[in-house]
């Protein structure tokens, strides 16, 4: 071995240490106990009876009011990436593949909107969701959530690049209607797209913690991410300084975590093909 | 007897029937848009004139009131450290660690893509809570690690490490894979008969990553690090939730956006919230179009 291919070797197999051992960590830690995260190695086993006790503390913790806020993300997100969708790929189509007035202007609008910070459009649309009285509602929530403008990037580029002239031509000239082509033509090749789209609103979504921070302050309207902080929080398990009687320390808040992402982590799995095939397949154009 | 309609039969009503279709199809894209992008944004310029309690306009002195705040310049500055030192991780680390995958043979290049891709899944609330383990040399993986450099407990490692730098970790282990993984499949649509040609001229394995490789992925890295400064512009969750871990740890106003949403949702100051959220949305409308304009990776037409 050569000493470049060494070193390629050494430096990749530090980031696989530092990229797998936090989660590797987290998913062992559930299964141990107060007392064994202290006493024990980082990676030492612990056993399901430990995990069975650690979930029975947080299912019965408020009557399982975690499983309340994993069903709200869970509306939230499918309502969510559903509009998402549905707004998006229309859009892209045709900001792909018509000619008309202000189709620059949307584009430079749609670059600003995904870059604009969320602090700036918060507060008014707390005021204008307000004003709708749409605050602390589940519609209120899908609604602002469904505005992805980096979907709409996705599938413009997607549309410009993959989509060829001539097979939308070709079906005009054989009698399909505009609305035709976008159903009958460009959706059914769009899978790779619809996958792309679904996965980074699904991403976007489920962890959104700031707008759901914002528009929620029912707790039985809180999302996963919004919930497992304020369960921590009220419990004082990560702190020395906050005594509490709540049943929840570091194990409950290990399993909540992992609550959180193991959705996410399952779809990571399922689409890292997608990924890596589609997201920047036009991107590398000119 | 009707005349057979074909698509090209009447450019007038062709050129109707595009334009409503368009419209139709562009309609609920452009209602969320309008009411979660452009509306907002002219409501919080609105707003950042105005004196929201008396609603009567008032000049720059919203504008006037936020910069004389003294933990503004503090929040400016955590930020910015923060954000350059996540953004020169991000682009070093995804360069050249998505570089040397593409160099593997498939199955180990897999195995590793698939390790640096999954702690992406970890977002949001929950990254701020593992990393309060991480950094806690009594549960940590990393205490042997902590305890030979004579740390001792949580509050020295983050001393030690400081706050800009603890969240760059975060938010690197966060998001740098799954760019790692979009930036691979930007190296693997590279011709190989170019790769060829180069290896054939005698070109070496890292004058191919960095002279043929580097130059045909920049567009993608250009833009990561557009999306990633602007993401990281707006950090709030990190520093907001450091408190989990106590008093000792909170820093409610260490970021600008954290200061803005105090503003506005602690003392109902919204015109000095909007004001603060304005400036912060400048910043990143002119740096970002800078950069976008300048590289023009976004090609429109």
């Amino acid at each position: 071995m050569t000493f470049g291919k060494a070193t390629a070797w050494a430096i990749l197999g530090l980031a696989f240490l530092f990229y797998a051992t936090p989660i590797l960590w987290l998913l062992l830690a559930a299964f141990r106990d107060e007392p064994m995260l202290f006493s024990s190695g980082p990676f030492s086993i612990g056993s399901f009876e430990m995990f069975g006790q650690t979930w029975t503390n947080l299912t019965t913790y408020n009557d399982f009011q975690i499983g309340r806020w994993a069903l709200n993300s869970a509306v939230y997100t499918i309502g969510g990436v559903t509009l998402s969708l549905v707004a998006v790929l229309p859009a892209g189509f045709v900001l792909a593949t018509y000619n008309f007035a202000f189709r620059k202007a949307i584009l430079v609008l749609t670059l600003i909107a995904m870059i604009t910070p969320n602090t700036v459009v918060a507060l008014p649309i707390f005021l204008q969701m307000q004003a709708f009285g749409l605050n602390n509602s589940y519609i209120g929530m899908i609604i602002a959530t469904a505005f992805f403008p980096f979907g709409v990037y996705l599938a413009y580029i997607y549309y410009a690049t993959s989509l060829p002239a001539g097979l939308i031509d070709s079906a005009r000239i054989d009698g399909a209607s505009r609305f035709e082509v976008f159903t009958k033509v460009a959706l059914p090749l769009s899978k790779p797209l619809i996958a792309l789209v679904a996965f980074f609103s699904f991403l976007a979504n489920w962890s959104n913690y700031f707008l759901a921070f914002v528009l929620l302050t029912k707790d039985e309207l809180y999302s996963l991410p919004i919930g497992l902080a304020v369960l921590v929080s009220s419990s004082g398990a990560l702190g020395n300084d906050v005594a509490s009687d709540i049943p929840i320390n570091k194990p409950e808040a290990i399993v909540a975590a992992i609550l959180v992402i193991l959705p996410v982590l399952v779809l990571f799995l399922a689409s890292q093909k997608y990924v890596r095939s589609g997201t920047l397949s036009g991107a590398e154009k000119g | 007897m009707a005349k057979a309609k074909t698509p090209n039969s009447d450019p007038k009503k062709r050129r109707r029937d595009d334009r409503f279709f368009v419209l139709a199809m562009l309609s609920p894209y452009l209602a969320l848009l309008m009411f979660f992008g452009v509306a907002p944004v002219a409501h919080a310029l609105l707003l950042s004139f105005m004196d929201t309690i008396d609603w009567v306009f008032w000049g720059f002195t919203n504008y006037k009131f936020v910069l004389e705040d003294f933990r503004l310049t503090e929040a400016i500055m955590n930020v910015f450290s923060y954000v350059a030192i996540w953004l020169t991780m991000m682009v070093v680390g995804i360069a050249g660690l998505a570089l040397l995958l593409d160099a593997l043979p498939r199955r180990p290049a897999a195995i590793l893509r698939t390790s640096f891709f999954l702690p992406g899944a970890i977002t949001s609330s929950a990254i701020v809570i593992l990393w309060l383990f991480l950094l806690d040399p009594a549960v940590s993986p990393y205490g042997g690690l902590f305890e030979a450099l004579g740390w001792e407990n949580r509050r020295q490692v983050v001393g030690h490490l400081g706050y800009p730098l603890v969240f760059a970790l975060m938010a690197y282990l966060a998001y740098s894979g799954g760019w790692i993984v979009v930036i691979g499949g930007a190296l693997k649509g590279i011709s190989g008969e170019v790769i060829e040609a180069a290896r054939v001229d005698g070109a070496t394995g890292v004058q191919i990553a960095t002279r043929i490789k580097l130059p045909m992925v920049w567009r993608s890295l250009a833009l990561m690090a557009i999306l990633s400064f602007a993401n990281g512009i707006q950090m709030f969750v990190e520093p907001q939730l450091m408190a989990l871990a106590g008093s000792t740890y909170s820093r409610p106003d260490w970021s600008v956006n954290q200061l803005a949403f105090q503003y506005a949702f602690n003392l109902g100051d919204f015109g000095a919230s909007a004001a603060m959220s304005s400036m912060l949305l400048g910043v990143a409308i002119f740096i970002s179009l800078c950069v976008v304009f300048g590289t023009r990776f976004y090609k429109m037409d």
